[in-house]
């Protein structure tokens, strides 16, 4: 039994009280940080003990972690300790009032409370209700700079989130009636597993199909999906790579719990489908932003369709799936901090105002331009790993149609994002930054050299202890019952 | 307590509350009034605390009186003392709620809407075994559809929002009836996440008041797609 | 046999008799709430005296409509009486003459008639609180249908003697939600036809807000009187249907004895006394609605019928 798990989200939640003191600017930014560095040592140490012992228990029942949620946990923290790191030059550079600085850490802090109470719970009601605290927590940061904008997107965030909440926890009772049906047990994702074989197929694909819609409203499935570039593009950068990065792969995670527990042949070609649908729609609706925190965004829901197709790819897709997951997350914070940083010297999010950024700021316009590459899937990045063992999973279920869907539109969306960050890197200079904007803050700079390390890094070399965690994570994906 | 005169009673008392929480839930579509909708939300928390305690009768679960006390009071009476304190001016002064469809339309809608709930929880109805799961699931059912539609077609804040805490409401309902064993520190947590939803909406929509100076949100369609000429 | 006929008869005689006297008890009521003083509760009664006693103008204009309407609209409200319960709950003589739905198209001929007289003198107000009346009846058409049709589908049958046996026993049957429901439904009903607040104010003079008094506005002498106790009748006629049938089927007589029977007739008042208590506290408290509104108050009507239906449709 080990208590360190439970320790992990507490951590933020101290420091989102602590953060509350009015001890001046720099204290609530040493605290988030210190607390991010906290969980992500504390996290890599449990994650260590899973790939040694396959799971971690704390309360059993509650509390646990296993191979998929270790996954998950490893990207929580890491992104939550970058984001920690890159607020505090984002926001010391940004942002004046104290009372703004200390209302933005506390809300930061419990944002990330919640994120990282999601994978460490295992009982499914609980894990709503911290999905829930993920969207409610981070309201009030995208709607942080008040503007028109930002309100608007805000209140449409909350609302198509509170819908897609309600609809979900519909689900969970029905799943929770299939599991009595079943013969009871302990309402966990391990004792849902357990009596699998015995619940009635016509329960469990109603709180599929709930649970599919209304986190799917989450995670920006099409044609649940507007709210997701408003709220992805309106708030702080920091902010913006949590919830792009990992919390829509939060309520994604959710939803493929589920998947092992269903029957049935057409599972696959559906979820091909819904995940096609997916990409298709953000790889066009791509080509006409013009605000480049909005093309990201929209970047977000492609690779949410790409890792759901990946997932409806039988056993073989379902490595694949998590590396894609893996190189999402890191990369998608990677691309918004140095959009944030961007932002910082140019002072506009419009594309068609920006031109020549390499020259304005060397390093704001090579991080851009890196960004980019590496989310559209330009080898040597990790996302181009991941996406070329995708294709072979489908290959070898002889998926030919969804494989060559899933060329064309990741091609298009490589160009549509390339077209534009090129746009804005090269050519003459059009906005030039006056003198605080030119200079770039020392923890946005470091921030982004640390988290571009995996990002290349995962590109060439993938550690034996991640392949172990991965294939343990792959084989929770597994049906349960073979079809 | 166990004979069957009185769980026919307390069946079709169970019955008669479902009734009227599908009657409220109509009327949050039909009502045109901020305050109008305010009440009827209170009357469907509160019928549905009635269900949770007749439920909890015929079930012998101990569980559903504190998910009906809980519900009881944050839905009946926090939840709209914190939405008349934040939004003083806004609940009040309302009087005629703007929509995307009128009135009767609408309520067609809900009709269409609740005869699709019903007809989908058919099969799902053969598995359950009692009359208390075959009245909450559809009329839960129902409701969540409805009060999506409430939450599509408002163009009010505090109306839309309103709708979507009936989608909630009306999930509890079907799951009362469908999951009464549900571990008790799940339901109480639902509960009170509500609040805290309330809570932080209330602050947006009193910004949302403060900068752009209405709440009418249906207004705010400035962030879109659209190709500049 | 013999008995049961001269019970009809004397079911028909407590309508045409007793009829004035609940609604000079409604306008009493309600101008009591208004702090007033009010009309006696006999005087609907000596106005129909008076009217009997006074000529007739009749426009030339008009045709045999004009002179035919008063004695139908008198008329069709005892044809009705014939078929519902008003004091037993057992069937009477006419009572397999005609079912609700005949009911229902009876009423809805006198209607018909008294809005083609309103039209037919060349008034210009008549024909516009006709239009406005038409209105209002084809919105509460469907109403009507669905309540009745549920009715029947729950009772079994379309005779409202059978119907009204379904509730009394036993008696959780009365709490159904689709009982309920078409309660509440009827209660919008009788408020729509009947030309209550907040669809129409009967005590209006004001001619270009009239719905339902404007089909008497040219009538005088004995005419009128006969279309005012046909409306007093119609009126008597719904709240019979709407508490005998629905709200409170209790209290009628069970034996088929002249004793029982007379004894029903109090109840029968007192029950519609209760009823009228209600209707002027919603009187009293509600304004009368736009006319665009109508549509919507006699929609939530129809939804709360069909909503009535669906429960007990798919009632497990």
């Amino acid at each position: 039994m080990s208590l360190v798990l439970i320790l992990i989200p507490l951590l933020s939640f101290v420091a989102a009280l602590l953060s509350l003191l009015p001890l001046g600017k720099k204290f609530p930014l040493i605290i988030t940080l210190l607390s991010g560095i906290g969980a992500f040592v504390l996290a890599l140490l449990e994650v260590w003990r899973v790939i040694a012992e396959q799971r971690v228990v704390a309360i059993p029942g509650w509390v646990e972690l296993d191979g998929l949620s270790a996954v998950l946990l490893l990207l929580v923290a890491f992104l939550t300790a970058t984001a920690a790191l890159f607020s505090w030059g984002y926001v010391g550079a940004h942002v004046q009032q104290l009372p703004r600085v200390r209302s933005y850490c506390a809300h930061f802090n419990l944002f990330t409370f919640s994120l990282l109470l999601v994978p460490i719970l295992a009982q499914p009601a609980l894990v709503w209700i911290a999905i829930e605290f993920t969207s409610l927590f981070s309201v009030l940061l995208v709607a942080f700079d008040n503007t028109h904008a930002a309100l608007e997107a805000a209140w449409k965030y909350i609302a198509l989130m509170f819908m897609g909440a309600a609809i979900a926890l519909l689900g969970f009772f029905v799943l929770f009636w299939a599991q009595q049906k079943a013969g009871g047990g302990h309402y966990s994702w391990e004792g849902l597993r357990v009596v699998a074989a015995q619940m009635p197929p016509i329960l469990v694909k109603t709180a599929f199909l709930l649970i599919l819609v209304g986190l799917g409203a989450k995670v920006g499935f099409v044609p649940l999906h507007t709210w997701l570039p408003d709220a992805h593009s309106q708030a702080p950068s920091p902010v913006c790579a949590l919830l792009s990065g990992i919390k829509t792969t939060n309520s994604l995670y959710c939803i493929l719990r589920l998947v092992p527990l269903l029957t049935g042949d057409h599972l696959q070609t559906w979820m091909q489908i819904v995940g096609l649908i997916s990409v298709g729609v953000a790889a066009f609706l791509l080509l006409q932003v013009r605000d480049y925190k909005r093309l990201f965004a929209y970047s977000t829901v492609e690779h949410m369709g790409i890792i759901f197709v990946a997932a409806g790819f039988g056993v073989g897709g379902n490595y694949s799936a998590l590396l894609q997951m893996i190189g999402h997350s890191l990369t998608k914070s990677f691309c918004f901090y140095a959009a944030g940083l961007a932002l910082l010297v140019l002072g506009t999010r419009e594309i068609a105002a920006v031109r020549g950024l390499i020259r304005t700021s060397p390093f704001a316009g090579a991080m851009l331009l890196l960004a980019a590459l590496a989310i559209g899937g330009a080898p040597p990045f990790a996302v181009f790993l991941s996406e070329l063992s995708i294709l072979h999973a489908g290959l070898e279920g002889k998926d030919y149609v969804t494989i060559s869907l899933l060329v064309i539109f990741i091609t298009v969306a490589f160009f549509g994002i390339l077209l534009q960050v090129n746009r804005m890197v090269f050519g003459e200079p059009s906005i030039q930054p006056t003198g605080d904007h030119k200079k770039l803050p020392f923890a946005c700079v470091l921030t982004l050299i640390i988290a571009a390390i995996p990002v290349l890094g995962l590109g060439f070399y993938q550690p034996a202890s991640l392949h172990a965690l991965l294939d343990l994570a792959a084989s929770q994906l597994a049906p349960i019952t073979p079809p | 307590m166990d004979d069957p005169t009185t769980i026919n009673w307390l069946q079709s008392l169970n019955a008669l509350t479902g009734g009227l929480f599908l009657l409220a839930t109509f009327g949050l579509v039909a009502m045109r009034q901020v305050n109008a909708c305010l009440r009827l939300f209170i009357a469907l928390s509160i019928f549905l605390s009635v269900s949770a305690f007749l439920l909890s009768a015929i079930y012998h679960n101990w569980h559903l009186i504190v998910v009906g006390v809980v519900d009881l009071v944050t839905k009946a009476i926090i939840i709209p003392w914190l939405l008349r304190r934040a939004l003083r001016d806004e609940v009040y002064t309302r009087r005629e709620i703007t929509q995307v469809l009128n009135i009767p339309t609408s309520l067609l809608a809900a009709l269409g809407l609740t005869v699709a709930a019903y007809i989908l929880s058919t099969p799902l109805l053969a598995i359950g075994d009692g009359v208390t799961v075959g009245l909450n699931l559809p009329i839960g059912l129902s409701g969540l559809l409805i009060g999506g539609l409430t939450a599509a077609v408002r163009r009010e804040a505090v109306p839309l929002f309103l709708g979507l805490l009936a989608m909630e409401n009306s999930a509890f309902f079907a799951g009362i009836g469908v999951a009464p064993e549900m571990p008790l520190i799940a339901e109480v947590s639902i509960a009170f996440d509500v609040v805290i939803l309330v809570f932080i909406v209330s602050v947006l929509t009193h910004a949302v008041h403060e900068h752009i100076g209405t709440t009418e949100v249906g207004e705010l369609t400035m962030l879109k797609e659209e190709t500049k000429s | 046999m013999l008995n049961r006929i001269i019970f009809n008869l004397i079911q028909v005689v407590v309508v045409l008799l007793f009829a004035p006297l609940v609604s000079g008890v409604l306008t009493r009521l309600k101008e009591m709430v208004q702090s007033k003083r009010g009309p006696s509760i006999f005087q609907p009664y000596r106005d129909l005296w008076k009217l009997f006693h006074k000529d007739e103008v009749i426009s030339d204009e008009s045709s045999w409509i004009f002179r035919f309407t008063p004695y139908l609209v008198f008329v069709v409200p005892i044809f009705v009486t014939l078929l519902i319960p008003v004091l037993t709950t057992y069937p009477l003589f006419f009572a397999f003459m005609g079912d609700m739905l005949a009911g229902g198209f009876v009423l809805s001929l006198g209607g018909f008639f008294a809005v083609l007289a309103a039209v037919d003198t060349g008034n210009p107000y008549g024909p516009m609180g006709a239009s406005r009346t038409r209105m209002v009846s084809f919105l509460a058409e469907p109403v009507f249908m669905i309540v009745f049709f549920t009715v029947s589908f729950v009772a079994g049958s379309t005779i409202p003697y059978i119907v009204q046996q379904h509730w009394v026993t036993p008696l959780t049957n009365f709490f159904e939600p689709s009982h309920v429901l078409l309660m509440l439904a009827f209660l919008m009903l009788i408020l729509a036809e009947g030309g209550r607040i907040p669809v129409d104010n009967p005590t209006g003079h004001f001619e270009l807000a009239m719905i339902d008094e404007s089909k008497s506005l040219e009538y005088s002498g004995r005419g009128f009187a006969l279309v005012k106790w046909g409306g007093y009748m119609k009126f008597f006629v719904l709240l019979c249907i709407y508490l005998n049938v629905l709200v409170t089927p209790w209290g009628l007589a069970q034996e088929q004895t002249l004793g029982a029977v007379l004894m029903a007739i109090p109840l029968v008042l007192l029950k519609i006394l209760c009823f009228i208590l209600v209707l002027v506290v919603i009187e009293s408290s509600l304004s009368k609605l736009r006319l665009f509104r109508i549509s919507e108050f006699l929609g939530a009507a129809f939804i709360t019928s069909v909503a009535a239906m669906i429960t007990r449709l798919f009632a497990f």
